[in-house]
């Protein structure tokens, strides 16, 4: 029973809400690569989102395009979740192992990246009038990803539904505090750059004299 | 024809000493064509009247004369409308009964264009002297014995304007509660105009303390008050526009009042003056525009006179700016202390107070463009506005309004993928979302036989597909089990 490939777990994980995470679990199924592949999709989606919207919706001033804060924003962000949840979760009793957070919250969010494109496309065939339609779409894809990830926290972990909401809260609390300290690295490094670069730029100047 | 225009025109913008600029979408500088030249610049010696002291206000009237109030000479100096020779001048005014009488530091002047009376603000006279152009005074008004008008105070009049009515409004330096408002007999009828607190941090941290002081500590409390208007002219159809220059003030700077004092401004998003302050570190301030005189010309645009950095702003009656020139210098079109500003046609003077002379800007033909493509616009005439706004483009192809103009025509006339590249270009979703919805209109009506043959034989397709693998994959199915029970 449930022999099924790669592709239709994840047809299975987000068409059944309350068993298929379970049903993955039971069965040991889950693929890495397409969890890659969810999450550089959303990576792209997200710059889909902000550059190749429709113009008579909303127009960015855009003089310059940077690409890291859309790193930032989905690739980190999904990155510091799932460490952000296995390391509050193996405190808490959780079965979860980091792969299979990773798998599961990446197929969790399969919903909301899918509905990111038809945003995008429905932005170029509507006027403004008709707005109201993108934005059931985007909530739509919004609020299943949102089920899919508690009901995918639940599952890896085996938690209750009361544990499953509070293990969330301290996740997210856990990831200010991991991109707080990210934050704080990056600003020693910098300054030891820059002290090492001073030191350098002495020390040549004195050979050189 | 064009190109020689075009390169006249060049030539005469390197004689500007200063960088020509207007305003992007996104606020920010960027270069353009001038609008108005500096011609030249009169003095009163030029005028044969011995030079001027300190004049503070020029005023147009309906015989396009100018009157100069010549504030330190105590007298008004009338000249033609090219300020080239002078029709009179007035410094004695004589009483009904025959005395006479002078002014001293007089600041304002206002001639009404239906009775050709003068309304004159004699600054430290303390009252406004109304007369003709003989100089007969019909009408003294001193300061008002009403309880309305704290009688502590000095009636320091500094502008003056009548309205159509004849009621006669007075802005007076020491007042921030309007501008006081008499009838055409000269009774104090109370005050217009007055602008509103602006709700700074410290005026709603102010609120709060008040709230829990005591009395005797909130009578020691500084009050909020706004600044009190500094000048104001009446348009044509008698509204009338006030500015308000002050360094801490943002809001209410411009305002066009109707006649119940609404300000009808409120609504608009435009920024008066520079729109970023610059910084000085001389004096470690940031310095933004104080507008000092307003001037609304013929065609209804709105000039603007910056007290800051000596610069002309000059707004469509929209609010959209056209045009900024003058600069803070000793070059001609330059300015040490601008005070007044008025315009005749394509002409617009400007009031010097410190190097005593009025300049004149002289309209451009790239100014006569853009005005004549605005005023089409402004009034709807959408499509006569088309080939005014390409010559626009031709001589300033950042002039963003052009591109929006020539969208809403191109719209207007079916073009609608004209109208949608124009949109682009001019960054306005708005625009485009209207002409994106008359393409796709049109694209659906066009392409409806084809669109609806593409959807039948995709379907088709489909389905037929489907049935096939389905059936394909039960006989393997089926095949399957067969040979397993073999």
């Amino acid at each position: 029973m449930m022999d099924l490939t790669d592709r239709q777990w994840v047809k299975h994980a987000i068409t059944h809400p309350f068993e298929g995470f379970e049903d993955m679990r039971w069965k040991k199924a889950g693929s890495i690569k397409y969890s890659i592949i969810i999450i550089l999709l959303w990576f792209v989606a997200s710059i889909f989102y902000n550059r190749l919207y429709g113009f008579q919706f909303y127009v960015e001033a855009d003089k310059m395009f940077n690409i890291i804060p859309y790193i930032v924003q989905t690739i980190v962000l999904f990155l510091t979740w799932v460490v952000g949840n296995w390391a509050v979760c193996t405190l808490l009793d959780g079965e979860g192992t980091m792969r299979n957070i990773f798998i599961y919250s990446a197929y969790a969010l399969i919903p909301y990246v899918a509905s990111i494109y038809i945003e995008v496309f429905l932005s170029h065939i509507l006027i403004r009038d008709e707005y109201i339609f993108i934005e059931a779409i985007s909530y739509l894809g919004l609020g299943w990803s949102v089920v899919l990830v508690f009901s995918a926290i639940k599952s890896v972990h085996q938690y209750t539904f009361t544990k499953t909401i509070f293990a969330i809260l301290l996740t997210i609390a856990a990831m200010l505090i991991i991109l707080f300290l990210l934050v704080l690295l990056l600003s020693l490094f910098q300054q030891v750059y820059v002290f090492a670069y001073s030191i350098y730029t002495e020390l040549a100047y004195r050979l050189k004299v | 024809m064009m190109t020689a225009v075009f390169s006249m025109n060049l030539a005469v913008s390197a004689d500007e000493h200063y960088d020509v600029y207007n305003y992007d979408r996104w606020s920010e500088a960027i270069p353009s064509q001038a609008g108005y030249l500096a011609e030249r610049s009169v003095s009163g010696e030029d005028l044969g009247i011995g030079d001027f002291a300190e004049p503070s206000d020029i005023f147009r009237d309906a015989h396009d004369q100018l009157l100069i109030v010549d504030t330190k000479n105590n007298r008004i100096v009338i000249t033609d409308s090219k300020l080239e020779t002078v029709v009179g001048v007035l410094d004695e005014f004589t009483y009904e009964d025959g005395s006479t009488t002078t002014l001293k530091e007089p600041e304002g002047i206002y001639v009404s264009p239906e009775t050709d009376t003068i309304y004159i603000a004699d600054y430290n006279n303390s009252r406004v002297l109304v007369c003709d152009y003989e100089g007969n005074v019909s009408l003294e008004i001193t300061k008002p014995q009403s309880e309305l008008f704290a009688q502590e105070l000095t009636f320091l009049p500094q502008r003056v304007i009548a309205d159509k009515a004849g009621n006669i409004y007075v802005v007076l330096g020491n007042i921030t509660t309007g501008a006081a408002m008499f009838t055409s007999d000269g009774e104090f009828q109370g005050y217009y105009g007055a602008n509103t607190v602006e709700q700074t941090s410290t005026v709603i941290a102010n609120y709060f303390w008040k709230m829990i002081s005591t009395d005797e500590m909130r009578s020691k409390a500084s009050r909020t008050v706004p600044s009190g208007i500094t000048s104001f002219d009446l348009d044509d159809e008698g509204f009338i526009y006030t500015c308000t220059q002050s360094t801490s003030q943002k809001t209410d700077t411009i305002k066009k009042l109707n006649p119940a004092g609404k300000n009808l401004f409120t609504g608009l998003e435009t920024t008066w003056g520079d729109i970023e302050s610059v910084y000085d570190t001389n004096t470690n301030k940031n310095y933004q525009s104080m507008i000092c005189d307003i001037e609304i010309a013929d065609d209804g645009n709105i000039n603007c006179l910056d007290l800051t950095s000596g610069r002309i702003f000059q707004y469509d009656k929209e609010g959209n700016l056209l045009f900024v020139f003058g600069s803070s210098s000793d070059q001609l079109g330059g300015f040490t202390e601008v005070a007044a500003i008025e315009s005749i046609g394509d002409e617009i003077m400007v009031v010097d107070t410190r190097k005593n002379t009025i300049t004149v800007f002289v309209e451009t033909d790239f100014g006569d463009i853009v005005h004549r493509a605005t005023n089409l616009y402004n009034d709807g005439y959408y499509e006569e506005a088309l080939e005014p706004w390409y010559e626009v483009l031709q001589y300033d192809g950042n002039y963003r309004r052009a591109f929006l103009g020539i969208s809403a025509a191109l719209l207007i006339e079916g073009d609608y993928e004209g109208s949608m590249k124009y949109a682009k270009l001019a960054d306005s979703p708005y625009r485009y979302n209207r002409a994106f919805e008359g393409w796709r209109t049109e694209f659906l009506s066009d392409n409806l036989n084809t669109i609806v043959i593409i959807v039948v034989v995709v379907v088709l397709v489909v389905g037929v597909l489907v049935f096939l693998w389905k059936r394909h994959k039960k006989n393997v199915a089926y095949a399957a089990t067969v040979g397993k029970e073999e």
